[in-house]
């Protein structure tokens, strides 16, 4: 690591985060980003980059980083890794065909070194669909309770209605100023 | 601090006044060398950072990649990849020109004392480096070099640009866009 890296890292500002948002294609990560923003939702085409919006919440400044799940995609995610303070990790609770490919992305992530120190939320997105697993269905599937190695939460949600979403983001704030602002 | 006022007491203050400057020099000597060292390597970094040549090194990495950028709110993938590049080159660059500067000058042993001192670091020459790190000043910094590029900019530093036209092939508009602003 050099020189800038290390000045970025060292001078983490106060009350400010970086959250990254990642999961399969289509599991709603971008529309969780724009419903947040106030935005419209109703024509979202799949994400073949990333997205960054920077909010203001509570307070703090939130950097949040969304990026295009495609298979093909999915190797540029450790580019995205440094400084992140918050994962989020969105699974489409409706499609029960990948629950399986979902659980074994989100284990790869937690094993990133870079990934270490960051709060995991779960979003169980997708909840207004009538053929949606409950959360705690998806907390299964995921094998959540076997993570040790980082704080985690799992909420249900709906993207399209913005159900939930809010909860789920002050819990994130909440962890992470726990372990940032208050250790230093 | 109780044996130098017994001191004064018995041989006049002359003697408390030595002892005084003899500590002074003890306490000082070790860690002003230290920063005296830092301080130095301070004043290089805003040097190199200030010089023509360094921006020189930032035009030609935005020449080479500015076709890459679109004004669209999804940024590409390849932003990111561009991004890391950029960063290295400017921490290569950056410790390149320190080690011919400076004797002896070991990055390593610098980070280390900038992680001592993390709490004194601060002032315009960090924020400066702090926005290098900046993904989004990156993104905007590309989109007004391609607008200033393909004359669609407001070119406030048509100055600079005729400078570079030497080497490159010059586009007509520089001059044009300097005497419309006029």
């Amino acid at each position: 690591m050099g020189l800038l890296t290390i000045l970025k890292k060292m001078k983490h500002k106060e009350r400010e985060m970086r959250l990254l948002m990642l999961g399969l294609d289509n599991a709603g990560k971008t529309t969780i980003l724009k419903k947040f923003n106030g935005e419209d939702v109703s024509t979202i085409s799949p994400t073949l980059g990333f997205n960054i919006k920077t909010l203001e919440h509570r307070g703090f400044k939130l950097n949040i980083w969304d990026v295009g799940g495609q298979k093909s995609l999915r190797s540029y995610w450790r580019n995205y890794f440094e400084s992140t303070d918050g994962l989020v990790w969105v699974v489409d609770s409706a499609d029960r065909l990948r629950l399986e490919d979902c659980r074994q992305e989100l284990s790869a992530l937690l094993l990133e070194e870079r990934l270490a120190g960051a709060t995991l939320l779960v979003f169980a997105n997708k909840q207004d669909l009538p053929g949606a697993l409950s959360k705690d269905a998806i907390r299964e599937a995921m094998a959540l309770d076997s993570i040790k190695t980082h704080h985690w939460c799992i909420i249900g949600c709906s993207a399209v209605t913005g159900e939930n979403l809010l909860p789920g983001v002050d819990w994130l704030l909440d962890d992470i100023a726990a372990r940032i602002f208050t250790a230093d | 601090m109780a044996m130098r006022q017994r001191n004064v007491l018995l041989d006049g203050e002359e003697n408390a006044v030595e002892m005084e400057d003899l500590e002074e020099d003890f306490a000082v000597s070790n860690s002003s060398d230290a920063d005296a060292a830092f301080d130095t390597v301070i004043g290089n970094i805003e040097d190199i950072i200030m010089e023509e040549r360094f921006q020189q090194l930032q035009q030609g990495f935005m020449e080479k990649y500015y076709l890459e950028f679109d004004d669209s709110e999804e940024n590409k993938l390849s932003y990111m990849t561009i991004f890391h590049e950029y960063i290295e080159l400017l921490e290569k660059d950056i410790e390149q020109q320190l080690i011919e500067r400076i004797p002896g000058f070991s990055m390593n042993s610098f980070i280390r004392s900038l992680q001592q001192h993390k709490d004194e670091v601060s002032g315009d020459i960090f924020d400066m480096l702090l926005t290098f790190t900046d993904f989004l000043a990156f993104k905007e910094m590309f989109l007004d070099y391609k607008a200033e590029r393909e004359g669609r900019g407001l070119d406030l530093s048509a100055g600079l640009v005729v400078k570079s036209l030497n080497s490159a092939p010059s586009p007509p508009f520089t001059t044009c866009t300097a005497s419309q602003i006029q």
